[in-house]
């Protein structure tokens, strides 16, 4: 018996079975139970609960607070897994400096403490606790050093202990957090009425889309046109998420995967509009861009299909730039040797082959001084996350 | 006893850094290798993480006097006070003068520097040092 996969996004879900998608825009009169029965019933009634999967990107996903040791380590491991696990929205604070950084003033959902390989003694105090006691917070783990393990079980109250994501040789451990991660993310969902209402049609775990999306990549170049090493960019209404192959990084991360995942929270068409019209204002090349596009600045302002489009390419034009070495962020592309760009998400929906091409090929030429750039690829039956799930 | 160490800045003598881990190890320290191209920061973040005894900077292309300036503004940041800071290998771009070249690094927050010493003698004088302390 075939699969039948469902992806919950904020405007669209999609409905795949046999290699065959079907796209149907969201009715927000209806929750997502009822929209689905009444567009698709009869598909979905061919199916037993243990042959429908589902993802869904339509709920926010869960807000993080680490607190980690150091830069390059703990807080950039338990970043990078954070990612990984469909999380979008993540504040960082550097242990040396908690004392003098504000603390959140909304309910984190979850705070990650980690820092010290497990032979590390007293990495953490009373300061810790002190600063604790001021966030709420619902949940808390800790992933560091396993001596550091008692003080905290001792002074925190339901903490979940994990493996350290630090190796004795400093490498990566990702598994554990990973998992608990995504568990968490699925009873967090499982609490939210419309998806609780999914589980009637499916008994197969709920995960999150960016999740599954990142566990696809490995297969993606088996089914599409693309050479390694590629991105995957995925531009949203409110989101924009990157994947890219492990290849175009040089740091001291070794994931299993080979593949990771960066959010710019800020950078969607619609939600995020004014974030992101506020970035390519603030940015030196977009008046440039714009020029090239045949448009004036006035199109940021307007809605219209034309300036849905100018935004689209915009915002492709702005993630390639901020994951270039001129921007430096947290994760810097080696885009010098980059081969495919796929693109997924509403902008397929809004942007052709051509107008895509002309904007990597205007950040290619204008920004590395390339004469030519990487071939691209539409993901138009958005079909990338069917891999995955 | 614990030690960090690796080759600084954009410098890919991953042969001569290979040696030193050897050699560390041989002499029954726990060594925690960051390899080539490997910044200042990651290092002090690497001797904070692992709670390491020494910071063994191995440099040959001679652009650690770049490379290492900033050492004493990122000690300061954290209490590095029973750690030991080493530096050797080539410390100088061209023809230097190495009685410069040591009070230079010395200054930068090394405790220990080594320009154009052999690694064992290097090594002997670690050892030496951290009996004495």
């Amino acid at each position: 018996m075939s699969k039948l996969y469902i992806d919950i996004g904020s405007t669209y879900f999609k409905v795949s079975q046999k290699g065959n998608i079907e796209q149907y825009f969201r009715n927000f009169d209806k929750n997502i139970l009822d929209d689905l029965n009444s567009k698709c019933s009869t598909i979905v009634n061919q199916y037993s609960k243990e042959d429908i999967h589902i993802c869904s990107s339509a709920n926010g996903g869960l807000s993080t607070l680490i607190v980690g040791l150091t830069n390059s380590f703990s807080l950039k491991y338990a970043i990078n897994i954070a990612f990984n696990s469909g999380i979008n929205i993540i504040d960082t604070v550097l242990y040396s400096k908690l004392e003098s950084e504000p603390v959140p003033l909304e309910v984190i959902d979850v705070v990650i403490v980690v820092g010290g390989i497990d032979s590390v003694e007293k990495v953490f105090d009373e300061k810790l606790l002190n600063y604790l006691e001021k966030v709420n917070y619902q949940n808390i783990t800790y992933v560091g050093s396993a001596k550091n393990r008692d003080f905290l079980i001792q002074n925190l109250e339901n903490i979940v202990v994990l493996e350290n994501i630090i190796s004795d040789k400093l490498q990566i451990q990702e598994e554990a957090l990973k998992h608990y991660l995504t568990d968490l993310y699925q009873s967090d969902i499982v609490g939210k009425e419309d998806i609780k209402q999914l589980y009637e049609i499916t008994s197969n775990q709920i995960y999150s889309t960016p999740y599954i999306v990142n566990r696809s990549l490995p297969k993606i170049n088996e089914r599409l046109d693309v050479a390694n090493p590629f991105i995957v960019v995925d531009i949203g209404g409110a989101t924009t998420d990157i994947h890219y192959s492990r290849d175009l990084v040089n740091d001291n991360i070794l994931t299993e995967n080979g593949y990771d995942r960066l959010v710019f929270k800020k950078l969607g068409v619609y939600k995020s509009r004014e974030s992101l019209v506020h970035t390519a204002k603030n940015n030196e090349f977009v008046f440039e861009l714009l020029e090239y596009l045949n448009v004036t600045e006035n199109i940021l302002e307007e809605e219209s299909t034309k300036a849905t489009k100018t935004l689209m390419q915009l915002a492709i034009f702005l993630v390639l730039y901020k994951v270039s070495k001129h921007h430096g962020q947290y994760v810097e592309l080696n885009l010098d040797i980059l081969n495919s760009i796929v693109l997924t998400g509403g902008i397929t929906k809004v942007l052709t082959q051509e107008e895509v091409e002309d904007i990597v090929l205007f950040f290619y030429k204008k920004i590395l001084q390339f004469h030519h750039a990487p071939t691209t690829l539409l993901d138009s039956n958005y079909e990338i996350w069917t891999y995955g799930i | 006893m614990k030690v960090v160490t690796g080759v600084v800045g954009n410098d890919i003598h991953v042969v001569a850094n290979r040696l030193i881990d050897i050699s560390l190890e041989e002499r029954g320290f726990e060594v925690f290798n960051l390899g080539v191209n490997t910044y200042l920061e990651e290092f002090m973040d690497a001797v904070i993480e692992t709670d390491a005894d020494v910071l063994l900077i191995s440099s040959l292309n001679g652009e650690a006097e770049g490379w290492c300036r900033d050492l004493q503004i990122l000690k300061s940041q954290y209490d590095f006070k029973n750690v030991t800071f080493m530096i050797g290998g080539n410390l100088g771009v061209g023809e230097m003068d190495p009685e410069q070249l040591v009070p230079k690094f010395q200054s930068y927050g090394f405790d220990l520097v080594f320009h154009q010493v052999d690694l064992n003698v290097g090594l002997d004088s670690l050892e030496a040092f951290l009996e004495a302390r």
